[in-house]
């Protein structure tokens, strides 16, 4: 038996093993393949002694310790299966059994019952006892058939609680709960979220919120980590219950927001039944937000999914074959000059994809018209943004910053991988400072909150970036300030004396304040502030690719590599084409009414700013055009967990992104459609077979880039070149408060989209969640205005009304109001002064 | 119940994880009870969540989390009080003021509890209204002291 400063010697049932100094008896005993029962540890939790299963006989130590709270001794002789401890073990079992329903655990005719569950007769029928979806796959039941339990001595105590089912995403059934404390430790240790908590005592105890609330009310961020970690079927997803065991799983990209998190698909046939964190250690450390643990599912397996081209033609709609479909768009295409077309993609599709549709523009169009939607989402910031992408950092920085800085985050439902390790961040001790109208998720864990109103952080960001500049002209400033709220100005040399003695702080960039009108000069304030205080910046963009959309170059102004496109400038040589004679910028926020396109080509976009106003549409997506747009040509395309391909982070990490099943009915991916098309038009070039065959030829164009045929996920920011779009920033306007007009409304764009579409549209769970063409009001306000939840409200101000169902918030701060709209390119000034009233019912 | 009682109590305190229950007895001492405002202004102070203070809370039966009545009837069950007929005393109460353990009635005016020992067991059974204890009560005894109340 070797032994030195690092390991001790053990012996587990009769056989002696070396084993690391400071684990648990438990650990030591999975380390070396010998089976102790258990049902309340987890690998990623602390341990918990709460499920008595793991009780060991240890030589010289009186009572039964639990093996996963007592760490191993030198010389200790541990023995895990004695008929005394078995007996015991199966004793506790049995208590656990008297409340928890057990006719799979035990029932006479448990194994018949499995073989003829499905009843063949007029019409099948599935016979047999349904009190939990997670039968074959319960932690509980492999225990008691591995302790070999066939009876239950105890008297029956059923809870008989009602199935709480209010929540999206998941039901709770606490009468399966036995109670092990895995999903509270997930939620207050891992995830710091403390939503979940014991309740009462004895055998009233019960795990939820406080007060009997929803998840919901109680500020759950639906991460589902509780569900992934119930060793029973007490939570439950409501999509994928009794979907039963999963077949196989693929590691992918997550495609719902910059972040850029590595999920695992559950794969059952040809079907995505689930996804879970991947464990990632560069990224998301085997966590998600709701959108990339409960939404992809219902989003990849929508009934609703396109499976086949059709042509409309007035009101009908004409299934055709790809073969009519590519030599129709080829036909119009053709005849199409260069000046009538237009392109615009979605910065949601892959690298591959983006860089096929450019090309097909420049070369197939023989023009530069091609946009995404990132231009009317960051509006006048886009520049600004973009330079924010230049100095991005990982996101590994949040774990060694003294002073994280967050402007406009609410990471609660999007974003929340970075509200994890930013309140993990707060626990070691860093400084968390938030900029937000709202109150918000980051608002507890703050140190400091400063609440502008809408229209006023530019002021507030520009003072910190003066007052972070230098530390005499900060007492300068002081002294000169004369402002009237002398706290605020306080506050703020507080915080700016915080952020310039910082080590390595990191200024986190939210959306709260991207389609303001002054949001150009709020995020050159906040680039400002980087640099005097040498902060790192870390942009969380809404679109999961819209870094890879600039450097595949798919803007008019921009070609792939991501830098400014000069006058006149050469076409990559690969391409062996002149530049498009036409050399002007081209930006689809410009469309309008005056302008008719002869074509235009939507790849997983729909404007809404405008009636799409052309004469052919190519409407290309996963869904059918909704009531915002009138396509003539649709073509099916194959969603996110359907291709290979690759995506960029906010970080500058490209990540790979896998195929796990087939593409419904023909749907394609989408540069094998535009290929297609090209081949069809009779050009040259368009001849890829894979994905890697274009990463070859990106490698090739774009040198600066370097990376697209071996892809390392080593961060990159982006390539820095000043200006890169040619948008001048919008003046601020006036946006005060009068007495006609007492309430400030703000608009957002739809953040939680996908493809053009609201997440809600067909993800059922977030409509609750991540709602959208709603007036979001502040209860108080509300009642003195006499709305009521639901009720029509007649926004006015002096450029437009609008109708809105209200929604009471209590986040929402008084005197405010905002609205996440599709169509928010209508309503300028944002923010502006409006008012309200309820819309009387007539008849 | 303004900020300012809030904050008088929070005064003495550090705002640790540990002041949890002290400061949630002061704040029962104060108001009788723990609100659900108050649990949302202990939740700002000490950086924990609601749900957490609550979890802490309802372990505890000394805390209530509902308004208590002007006269606290507390009848002791404890073994001594129980064999010498508290459940009597028990039932008595229910009956005459129309309410069961745990209940308030309906006029705010009684708050019947039942508690487990009292620490006088010699004098059992006993029955505590208000800070008194009775002792030696009987069901015609505790009616009388009832209906003098009324």
């Amino acid at each position: 038996m070797s032994q030195n400063g690092s390991t001790i010697a053990v012996t587990i049932d009769n056989r002696s093993f070396d084993v690391t100094k400071g684990i648990t008896i438990l650990q030591a005993a999975e380390q070396n393949d010998v089976y102790i029962p258990t049902l309340c540890a987890h690998g990623d939790l602390s341990p918990h002694g709460g499920c008595r299963m793991c009780i060991v006989e240890v030589e010289g130590m009186r009572n039964l310790p639990t093996a996963c709270t007592t760490p191993v001794e030198n010389g200790m002789i541990i023995r895990t299966h004695t008929a005394q401890l078995q007996t015991m073990r199966m004793e506790i079992l049995q208590l656990f059994m008297s409340e928890h329903t057990s006719s799979c655990l035990i029932c006479d005719e448990k194994v018949e019952c499995k073989r003829f569950m499905v009843t063949v007769r007029k019409a099948s029928v599935t016979t047999g006892c349904r009190y939990c979806p997670n039968d074959g796959q319960c932690e509980f039941q492999d225990v008691a058939e591995k302790l070999g339990v066939t009876e239950i001595k105890y008297p029956i105590y059923y809870r008989g609680m009602r199935v709480e089912t209010d929540d999206p995403f998941y039901d709770r059934d606490y009468n399966l709960c036995i109670l092990c404390g895995r999903c509270v430790r997930m939620c207050q240790e891992v995830r710091i979220a403390n939503v979940l908590a014991f309740k009462n005592r004895g055998r009233q105890t019960m795990v939820g919120p406080a007060y009997g609330r929803t998840h919901f009310e109680a500020g759950c961020e639906f991460c589902g980590a509780c569900v992934s970690v119930c060793p029973t079927g007490t939570l439950r997803e409501k999509t994928r219950a009794w979907e039963g065991k999963p077949d196989r799983e693929e590691v992918t990209t997550c495609s719902f927001c910059g972040v850029g998190c590595q999920v695992r698909l559950l794969v059952k046939g040809n079907r995505i039944i689930g996804s879970l964190p991947a464990d990632d250690s560069l990224v998301n450390e085997g966590q998600l937000c709701v959108k990339g643990r409960f939404c992809g599912t219902e989003l990849a397996n929508g009934p609703l999914r396109l499976k086949n081209p059709y042509r409309v033609e007035g009101e009908t709609k004409a299934e055709i074959s790809w073969e009519t479909a590519i030599s129709l768009a080829a036909d119009k295409l053709s005849s199409c000059a260069p000046g009538d077309f237009g392109m615009l993609i979605s910065p949601n599709c892959c690298n591959e994809d983006l860089y096929v549709a450019q090309k097909f523009v420049r070369v197939a169009m023989r023009s530069h018209r091609i946009d995404t939607s990132a231009r009317f989402f960051y509006g006048s910031g886009l520049n600004a943004y973009t330079n924010l992408l230049t100095m991005s950092v990982p996101l590994s920085a949040l774990q060694k910053a003294s002073t994280i800085l967050c402007v406009g985050l609410d990471s609660r439902f999007a974003r929340s991988v970075v509200g994890v390790a930013l309140r993990r961040a707060s626990k070691r001790g860093a400084k968390i400072i938030t900029i937000h109208p709202r109150h918000h998720n980051l608002a507890m864990i703050a140190d400091k909150w400063l609440q502008p109103l809408p229209g006023e952080e530019t002021g507030l960001l520009e003072s910190l970036a003066k007052l972070t500049a230098d530390a005499r002209e900060t007492n300068e400033t002081r002294a000169r300030s004369q402002s009237t709220d002398a706290n605020h100005d306080q506050d703020l040399a507080s915080i700016a004396d915080l952020l310039r003695h910082a080590e390595a702080p990191v200024i986190l960039v939210g959306s709260e304040f991207l389609q303001y009108d002054t949001s150009a000069s709020i995020l050159d304030a906040i680039a400002r502030i980087a640099q005097n205080i040498k902060a790192g910046v870390l942009p969380l963009p809404s679109h999961n690719n819209f870094h890879g959309s600039i450097v595949m170059g798919a803007y008019s102004e921009l070609l792939p590599g991501g830098l400014a496109r000069a006058k006149g400038a050469q076409l990559p040589l690969q391409w062996g084409v002149e530049p498009p004679a036409d050399n002007s910028c081209w930006s689809a926020a410009s469309l309008s009414d005056k302008e008719r396109m002869k074509t235009l080509y939507l790849i997983g976009e729909i404007p809404y700013s405008w009636e799409p106003n052309a004469d052919f549409l190519i409407f290309q997506n996963i869904y059918p055009p909704d009531g915002f747009c009138h396509a003539d040509l649709v073509l099916p395309a194959a969603a996110f967990a359907e291709v290979d391909g690759s995506f960029i982070n906010g970080e500058g990490r490209t990540q790979l992104v896998r195929k796990a099943v087939d593409a419904p009915g023909g749907a394609l991916p989408d540069w094998q459609i535009l290929c297609r098309i090209a081949q069809k038009m009779g050009l040259s070039g368009f001849d890829f077979s894979s994905v890697e065959s274009i990463r070859e030829e990106i490698s090739q164009v774009a040198k600066n880039l370097g990376r697209f045929t071996e892809i390392t996920r080593e961060p990159i920011p982006l390539p820095f070149a000043g200006e890169r779009f040619v948008i001048k920033p919008k003046s601020a306007v006036d946006s005060r408060r009068s007495e006609d007009y007492p309430y400030l409304l703000t608009i957002s764009a739809v953040e939680h989209s996908h493809r053009g579409f609201p997440l809600s549209n067909w993800v059922e769970g977030s409509k609750m969640l991540l709602t959208e063409g709603v007036l979001e009001i502040n209860p108080e306000d509300a009642k003195k205005a006499g709305i009521a939840r639901g009720d029509e409200v007649v926004v006015t101000s002096v450029h437009f009304e609008k109708v809105l169902p209200a929604r009471l918030v209590r986040e929402q701060s008084p005197g405010t109001l905002h609205a996440s709209l599709r169509e928010y390119t209508y309503f300028n000034p944002n923010p502006q002064p409006v008012r309200i009233r309820r819309q009387e019912c007539s008849g | 119940m303004s900020d300012n009682t809030y904050n008088d109590i929070f005064s003495a305190f550090r705002g640790d994880e540990g002041d949890l229950i002290a400061i949630l007895l002061r704040i029962q001492e104060k108001f009788g009870y723990i609100s659900e405002d108050a649990v949302k202004h202990t939740a700002q102070f000490l950086r924990l969540s609601e749900n957490q203070i609550y979890g802490v809370a309802s372990f505890y039966s000394k805390f209530r989390f509902t308004e208590p009545g002007t006269t606290s009837i507390k009848v002791c069950m404890g073994t001594a009080c129980h064999v010498h007929g508290g459940k009597f005393l028990a039932d008595a109460v229910s009956w005459k003021l129309g309410v069961s353990i745990g209940q308030v009635t309906g006029d705010r005016r009684f708050d019947f509890q039942r508690v487990n020992c009292l620490g006088c067991c010699a004098l059992a059974p006993v029955v505590k209204i208000n800070d008194r204890v009775h002792a030696r009560m009987m069901v015609t005894g505790l009616e009388e002291i009832l209906s003098r109340r009324e």
